[in-house]
């Protein structure tokens, strides 16, 4: 079996996939990519692109295990978790699991939006816009979704739609009360125990705590199991790989806002 | 074991999933016919279940679950009964995917062409003040722009011509998906199928210019083996509407 992960800086998608990997103990090179380059849109060696050319996520990593691409960072969170025979990351029970799924869709349709809404007009829309217009055609014309094509040229025009901002701000707030009332009991995990729920809720929101501070400022547990979640081994060594100072900053374009109901 | 309670719509779409699933897996449920189109969903005594307003939902052992694709993988994790996930890891995921697909990119706009054509014009008929006030018992804000859009035909023509690209894009992609293997996402029948099922099994009356016999075998091939199976037969009989009919039709087509 052949398998490689590519990913971009440990921020939002790419830092849940990566920590999820450290703590499964699986022994899969990773290859950091320059998702602003366009470079996730010319991987080598893929027989097999459904799930890349067609990934809600956004500019997530891409896990290529014998020329099939796979994306979604939940999903491969729980592929890691379940081909190391389970590494902890999945609660036994069924309603536990039920009720960490139900948690990843809220975080993955509502929070990560958002975010890369957000991250992306505070952090990358200056260096896409940068792009000589000759090099962007060429990068964009590599991306087989047309609507993710077109959450890159919006960023390329600076086309700012000050309602979604709003929204996306409301969305972030919400999604730290809803970590504050969770974590009111005592608990030290969103699940009680260590899940990917932790994984992907601190994935996206801890570049918010930076952009956004208001949106923490009456939430001390919600900071704290930050914090906690943050130095967890796993998300350490995910962390640790990388390559700018400040990867919770390093944003690309991300998963769509909601388009009815 | 506590009774299953399952709260539900016509055995189609969102509705049609934990149907399927608890049939598939033999596990009995008492069913709770809610009608959409007479706003069920939003009264009092259903917001008592889910506050949400959303369908399905079910109980079981005094704990409510929502969202359909999520009480389809409770089912199968808490069930015995035949495994409607495969044993592979990497095909799991790839089921997953698909759900994921169909739920978030392709399901909306199937969603907005069916609001748009169907769930629109029949509701439109009934006195406006009494939509009004229906539309405003509805908890979730989007749920309410949602309904005051299908009721007053105000998808945009941009955003029904999305709709119709992602409708033909999609379809193209699961033909190319079931060209690979028997199944959605692995070579057993599993939850995606289930799930991909209640979005696609009209496309040969909803969308003849895009699905068929001819443009896309492998859909109609792998529709005919969903179609026999005895639960989805079992499940379809609890149809009310004019969709149970439709049932009728379409296996005509699939089996001329």
């Amino acid at each position: 079996m052949s398998a490689v992960l590519y990913h971009g800086e440990p921020n939002g998608a790419s830092l849940t996939v990566l920590a999820a990997l450290a703590q499964s103990g699986l022994d899969i090179e990773c290859r950091p990519i320059d998702l602003l380059s366009g470079e996730r849109h010319a991987l080598p060696g893929i027989s097999d692109p459904i799930a890349l050319d067609l990934c809600i996520e956004g500019e997530g990593p891409v896990l290529v295990i014998d020329g099939e691409a796979m994306t979604e960072s939940v999903f491969l969170a729980q592929y890691l978790d379940e081909a190391a025979g389970g590494a902890g990351l999945q609660p036994a029970d069924a309603y536990a699991r039920w009720e960490m799924m139900m948690w990843c869709r809220q975080i993955t349709e509502r929070l990560s939006p958002a975010a890369a809404l957000l991250g992306n007009l505070a952090t990358s829309q200056h260096a896409i816009a940068c792009i000589p217009d000759i090099d962007f055609a060429n990068l964009t014309a590599c991306i087989v979704s047309d609507d993710l094509r077109q959450r890159w040229q919006a960023l390329k025009d600076d086309v700012v739609d000050s309602a979604q901002i709003a929204d996306s701000e409301t969305k972030v707030a919400s999604a730290v009360e809803r970590c504050e009332k969770q974590l009111a009991d005592g608990r030290e995990w969103l699940m009680g125990t260590f899940s990917i729920a932790d994984l992907v809720t601190c994935s996206w929101l801890a570049g918010m705590q930076l952009l956004r501070p208001c949106a923490f400022a009456q939430a001390p547990l919600a900071n704290a199991w930050l914090a906690r979640t943050l130095a967890q081994p796993c998300v350490a060594a995910a962390l640790a790989r990388s390559t700018v100072s400040e990867p919770l900053r390093a944003w690309a374009p991300g998963p769509e806002i909601n388009r009815w109901g | 074991m506590d009774e299953v309670t399952l709260y539900h719509w016509e055995p189609n779409a969102n509705s049609g999933k934990p149907m399927l699933a608890l049939m598939e897996k033999g596990v009995p449920f008492s069913s709770h016919y809610i009608d959409m189109l007479q706003f069920d969903q939003h009264k009092p005594e259903y917001l008592a279940i889910n506050p949400q307003g959303t369908i399905p939902a079910m109980t079981h052992d005094g704990l409510v679950l929502t969202e359909s694709t999520a009480i389809m993988e409770y089912v199968n994790d808490r069930f015995d009964g035949p495994d409607l996930m495969p044993s592979d890891a990497q095909d799991r995921w790839r089921v997953r995917w698909w759900m994921k697909f169909m739920d978030q990119w392709l399901g909306p706009s199937f969603s907005m062409i069916g609001w748009s054509v169907f769930v629109g014009p029949m509701v439109r008929q009934r006195d406006p003040a009494e939509l009004d006030a229906a539309i405003e018992r509805i908890p979730l804000p989007e749920r309410r722009v949602a309904w005051r859009k299908a009721i007053n035909g105000d998808f945009s023509t941009s955003e029904m011509a999305e709709s119709r690209r992602r409708v033909g894009l999609g379809i193209a992609k699961l033909e190319e998906e079931l060209g690979k293997r028997p199944y959605v996402g692995s070579h057993q029948y599993s939850l995606a199928d289930i799930n991909i099922f209640n979005s696609t099994y009209s496309l040969p009356l909803s969308q003849p210019d895009l699905a068929g016999k001819d443009k896309t075998p492998n859909i109609m091939r792998w529709l005919k083996r969903v179609y026999t199976r005895e639960a989805v037969r079992k499940t379809w009989a609890m149809g009310k509407t004019d969709l149970a009919h439709r049932y009728g039709l379409i296996m005509a087509e699939i089996e001329a």
